[in-house]
């Protein structure tokens, strides 16, 4: 048997759990869902005006996360990359200038969401890499690391 | 605007440093289960003593100014209380350790006197941290254990000037100050912005980091009555508990690992951007001033430029060097020059007071990293260049 495999934690009475790593959503999951399927309408109808770093800042605000909320994060994530497909790359640099620290970092968290998504390599992996090499001149390497310690996840 | 002192003291990491009263001896682990005595002849540091009782890799080292006295913490999950005595059969003064009982089932990772030297408090991986007082009856350190609510790995302590309360910073993502009066020890505290009843374990503040990182390195101001944290979300915040008000910085480069204050209204942070960057601010806000490490007005690196850009550790030759041969097909010029243009060529893992100005506050501080270099700043010596000219105007 691979002692390596022993999951040690369950004898443990005093566990960490991952829930006690961040504060909790204070809203419902239902809620969110409601609140991600609005700000996708709001965000089309920004497009619709040609107005991007308005569209950001409408899906990055108050980002889903947490657990039991897989379909609002799926929906804000195709709401944030369609966004980021409709920008001309010659754009980008001044629409990431002009969003806040923390809308910087939580578009990071999309950025490396969408690469981490199977197949999406092929469709948006350069409008992707695009944005990530911006953004991370920009908001510098500080801002990845934020993405990865985040346990906020999106 | 001195330039910094800078020794090559090993070829291996240097984990912390302690300095002695006088600045002429160092004690620093190598990563290794020795501490080393080195002391200063003339421009050099040369390895005097070493020190070797833990079985495992030390972890922290610091050195009590007055009763010179070294505590040092270790994986082995001990720590020792090093006192100078005389040796009847070499007739020579000689480092004895003494063990202290910690009853920690994890490593011990750092260790800081208190400001009076009758206490020390060891962090460790067990979830507590221990306080340690010196029991004259029964001639031993015994210790007593803050353990609530830490829910993980403490990573560094820092003391108040009182004596009494501890800050902690913790990899459970918090930064918390702790009451650690010792009946026998203590005499009952003051009132201080923290609060006024203070037994053992009370907690005065308990503060997240930003963005979930670990809590790598907690300071008081000189006054105790600002707390400073930074974590590995590579972010720094100033707490000021009367406010309340807490002024988090996220910073655009690697995350700060190690900080100590030079005066009420300024500290010195630095990490694994390999840097030492100056902070400075009241309670109207906070901003970084520039970095100690101005590599534009050195000789050798000068006229990259590259640093201008801020983004930390791409800042490298080595980065420079793939950057030209992917957007201009060169290869040659930069070459064979993996050299970081920082001093410090890799993570500072621990930066201190070194010597105090007329005015009180801390002139120069030292630093040691992974490097094996230790290093001597200037902290008047601030450039604003690094940070990519945002405070271009500010003078210090």
């Amino acid at each position: 048997m691979s002692y390596r495999k022993i999951d040690i934690d369950v004898y443990d009475e005093d566990v960490l759990q991952e829930s006690e790593l961040y504060e909790p959503d204070p809203r419902d999951p239902a809620q969110v869902l409601s609140d991600a399927k609005q700000k996708q309408a709001a965000v089309r109808s920004s497009l619709a005006k040609g107005d991007i770093p308005g569209a950001l800042d409408i899906a990055l605000d108050s980002a889903p996360y947490g657990p039991d909320v897989d379909e609002a994060k799926n929906l804000t994530l195709q709401t944030v990359v369609s966004i980021l497909n409709s920008t001309k790359s010659s754009e980008i640099p001044a629409v990431v200038k002009a969003l806040s620290q923390d809308s910087q970092d939580t578009l990071m968290k999309y950025i490396y969401k969408g690469m981490g998504m199977p197949g999406w390599g092929d469709v948006s992996g350069s409008v992707l890499l695009g944005w990530h090499e911006k953004l991370t001149e920009v908001a510098g390497t500080g801002c990845i690391v934020r993405v990865m310690t985040d346990r906020r996840t999106v | 605007m001195a330039a910094p002192e800078v020794f090559s003291i090993a070829q291996t990491p240097v984990t912390c440093h302690a300095f002695n009263a006088d600045r002429s001896q160092l004690a620093v682990s190598l990563n290794d289960n020795d501490v080393q005595i080195y002391a200063r002849q003339g421009n050099q540091w040369k390895v005097t003593e070493t020190l070797a009782e833990h079985d495992k890799v030390i972890t922290s080292i610091d050195w009590a100014p007055n009763s010179n006295r070294i505590v040092t913490a270790s994986q082995d999950r001990n720590a020792y209380v090093w006192q100078q005595t005389l040796d009847p059969i070499t007739g020579q003064m000689a480092w004895k350790p003494t063990l202290v009982l910690l009853r920690i089932n994890r490593a011990a990772t750092f260790v800081r006197w208190s400001p009076n030297e009758d206490k020390f408090a060891v962090a460790s991986g067990a979830r507590a941290i221990a306080i340690c007082s010196f029991d004259s009856e029964n001639n031993w350190w015994v210790a007593r254990q803050l353990k609530k609510p830490i829910r993980s790995t403490v990573l560094s302590v820092d003391w108040h000037p009182n004596n009494v309360l501890l800050a902690a910073g913790s990899a459970d993502m918090k930064a918390r100050v702790f009451s650690a009066y010792i009946k026998d020890v203590d005499k009952r505290p003051t009132p201080t912005v923290w609060g006024e009843k203070l037994p053992f374990n009370t907690i005065c503040g308990e503060y997240s980091s930003p963005a979930g990182g670990w809590v790598h390195t907690v300071g008081f101001s000189p006054s105790g009555d600002v707390l400073a944290y930074a974590s590995h979300d590579s972010s720094i915040s100033i707490v000021y508990p009367g406010g309340p008000a807490i002024y988090t910085i996220k910073i655009n480069s690697l995350p700060y690992v190690t900080l100590t204050w030079t005066s009420e209204n300024a500290l010195v942070a630095a990490g694994h951007d390999c840097q030492p960057i100056v902070y400075s601010g009241s309670e109207g806000g906070w901003a970084a001033v520039g970095t100690l490490d101005d590599t534009s007005s050195g000789t050798a690196k000068a006229g990259s430029g590259a640093r201008a850009g801020s983004i930390g550790r791409l800042n490298s030759a080595a980065f420079n060097t793939f950057r030209n041969a992917d957007t201009r097909g060169q290869t040659q010029d930069e070459s064979g020059q993996t050299e970081l243009l920082t001093v410090h060529q890799n993570t500072i893992t621990s930066v201190r007071p070194y010597d105090v100005g007329a005015d009180g506050n801390v002139a120069r501080v030292s630093t040691t990293g992974v490097d094996g270099k230790l290093v001597i700043w200037d902290v008047g010596a601030v450039s604003a260049s690094g940070l990519a000219g945002r405070l271009g105007g500010m003078k210090i």
